[in-house]
């Protein structure tokens, strides 16, 4: 506990103070964010595809950067990757610390957006590449004409999601020293000693981008979606809810055509 | 116009099809009847190489595939010549009524826009959809899907149209306008093959029955031939379940 009394006039002022290392949060962001959706792409591909080898590896992949904590990874990646690369004669120690975090939640958000494509290719239902390919079209018309622009829009929501658990994340990167708003946070709560008023303004900031991306990505996806209004409509429910439907769908479907033999 | 010979077709140690040997002239309407799991989907599949036969040779319109080899370039010129009508229609759920249709004009059939654009409006006119346009699959009927459907395969004027129960996931209600399209492009002397367990439309629409059991054609012939006085054991069975008197024991 600092040794002042609590005083709002600087949860205003800290905010302000915050905003340029919004700067770092954000590179963070964007950066993971874009390398992660290509890492992604190339780790859904082997087990879309059934490749054999590589299909293990991509779940691998898949199950090691979902199933341990960010934090041990950060550390794993900042301390292991030099350590191992200077077996091959290459220096890293001059590498600064941003260059570990952006790997490391590139390499983590790539696992969880290789999830999100998986997911939505195969909500596509086999039926409409069927019809694509019997009205003469390859394999990449139908993919690229059909499939790729069905999923982006079903993804959409989930996609979302991974962002934001991604600008949350981020949040530990300050335990390498890095001066995103939460590391900005930290020293200037330790140099004033109000850390009440700073962690309520870093709370601020952390909750209204969020729910801006929360806003941006519901408005594409009623923009991607117009063609289905049902599934639109259900935008703010939550997403088991709407796989649940979906399986509902399914299953109404078998059961017509139990009922037809 | 249309030949198979010799279509097998398995799947891992169960055969399907045993061998399928099938003519169809132009403009002649075939209806496949037969019980579940006889083959008829499989077989309306391999036609379109939807489905890989293990051996036989297709041939429309002169041009042949062996379906032991072949290359890509020989499916994709046999889909060409063919159109299919699924049964749980299939449409782009991202596009429009017209867009559907025009799909295939423009990227197989590299039709410039506003002439893919006509011919799709005059199919949907056909199909009596020319006021919907514009709406997105989940906005029309299940009857109207399908009639969506017939459409996309008209446009892309096929040598032959394959319809695999077009209107077997249709409410009963809706059944009546998709038969009633099918009926009209039949007149217009199309070539199809329908696989229908619509036994009076069979009768009188097609022009040719073939009857299927087991992954072999049992016996086919002119409708009369076969709905009046079916020779084989298996068809004479078969067409009992859907005579009239059966329909009280429902
Ligand atoms: N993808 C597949 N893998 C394995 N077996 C299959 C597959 N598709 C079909 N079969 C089998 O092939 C046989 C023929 O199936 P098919 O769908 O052609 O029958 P059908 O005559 O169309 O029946 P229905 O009237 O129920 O549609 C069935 O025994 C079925 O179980
Ligand atoms: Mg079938």
């Amino acid at each position: 506990m600092g040794q002042h009394g609590f005083e709002i006039a600087y949860v205003f002022e800290y905010f302000y103070r915050l905003l340029p290392a919004l700067k770092v949060t954000l590179l963070i962001v964007g950066s993971s964010i874009g390398i992660g959706t290509i890492v992604g792409l190339l780790v859904a591909l082997p087990q879309l595809y059934r490749i054999p080898v590589l299909r293990r590896l991509s779940q691998l992949y898949v199950s090691f950067f979902r199933g341990t904590p960010i934090l041990i990874q950060l550390f794993l990646f900042y301390y292991g990757v030099p350590e191992v690369l200077k077996l091959f004669y290459v220096d890293l120690t001059r590498t600064p610390a941003l260059f570990f975090v952006i790997l490391t939640y590139s390499l983590h958000s790539g696992a969880y957006i290789a999830e999100v494509i998986r997911g939505a290719v195969s909500a596509v239902d086999r039926g409409q590449v069927e019809a694509a390919y019997a009205v003469g079209m390859n394999g990449f018309q139908a993919f690229s004409r059909i499939v790729l622009p069905q999923a982006l829009s079903i993804s959409i929501p989930v996609y979302g999601n991974v962002v934001i658990g991604n600008l949350k994340d981020t949040s530990l990167a300050f335990t390498l020293g890095i001066l995103d708003i939460t590391g900005k946070a930290q020293s200037m709560g330790t140099l004033s000693q109000r850390f009440i008023e700073v962690y309520i303004s870093l709370a601020a900031l952390y909750f209204i981008i969020s729910f801006a991306l929360q806003k941006l990505f519901e408005r594409l996806e009623r923009r991607l979606l117009r063609h289905e209004p049902a599934a639109a409509g259900l935008t703010k429910e939550p997403l088991v809810k709407r796989s649940f439907l979906r399986r509902e769908a399914a299953s109404s479907k078998w059961r017509r055509k139990e009922a037809q033999l | 116009m249309i030949q198979l010979s010799q279509i097998k077709k398995s799947y891992g140690r169960q055969q399907v099809l045993h061998g399928i040997d099938l003519t169809v002239g132009k403009g002649d309407v075939v209806a496949i009847l037969g019980p579940s799991g006889s083959g008829k989907t499989t077989l309306l599949r391999c036609i379109n190489y939807l489905e890989r036969p293990s051996e036989g040779d297709i041939t429309i319109d002169g041009f042949t595939v062996h379906c032991k080899r072949l290359t890509k370039s020989d499916i994709h010129q046999l889909r060409l010549k063919s159109a299919m009508v699924f049964q749980q229609y299939n449409l782009f759920r991202h596009k429009t009524a017209l867009e559907n249709v025009m799909e295939g004009l423009v990227v197989v059939h590299k039709l410039p826009k506003e002439q893919a654009r006509l011919r799709a409006v005059e199919m949907l006119e056909k199909v009596g959809l020319g006021d919907k346009l514009d709406a997105y699959p989940s906005q029309l009927s299940g009857g109207q899907q399908q009639r969506v459907g017939i459409a996309r395969a008209l446009a892309l004027s096929p040598k032959v149209i394959l319809l695999d129960e077009p209107t077997s996931s249709l409410d009963p209600e809706l059944v009546g306008e998709v038969l009633s399209v099918i009926r009209k492009i039949a007149k217009e002397g199309i070539t199809m093959i329908i696989v229908t367990h619509e036994m009076s439309f069979a009768q009188d629409v097609a022009s040719h029955v073939v009857f299927m059991d087991n992954g072999t054609i049992v016996e086919q012939g002119k409708p009369r031939e076969i709905f009046q006085s079916p020779k084989e054991e298996r068809t004479k069975q078969f067409l009992k379940r859907f005579a009239p008197e059966s329909a009280y024991s429902i």
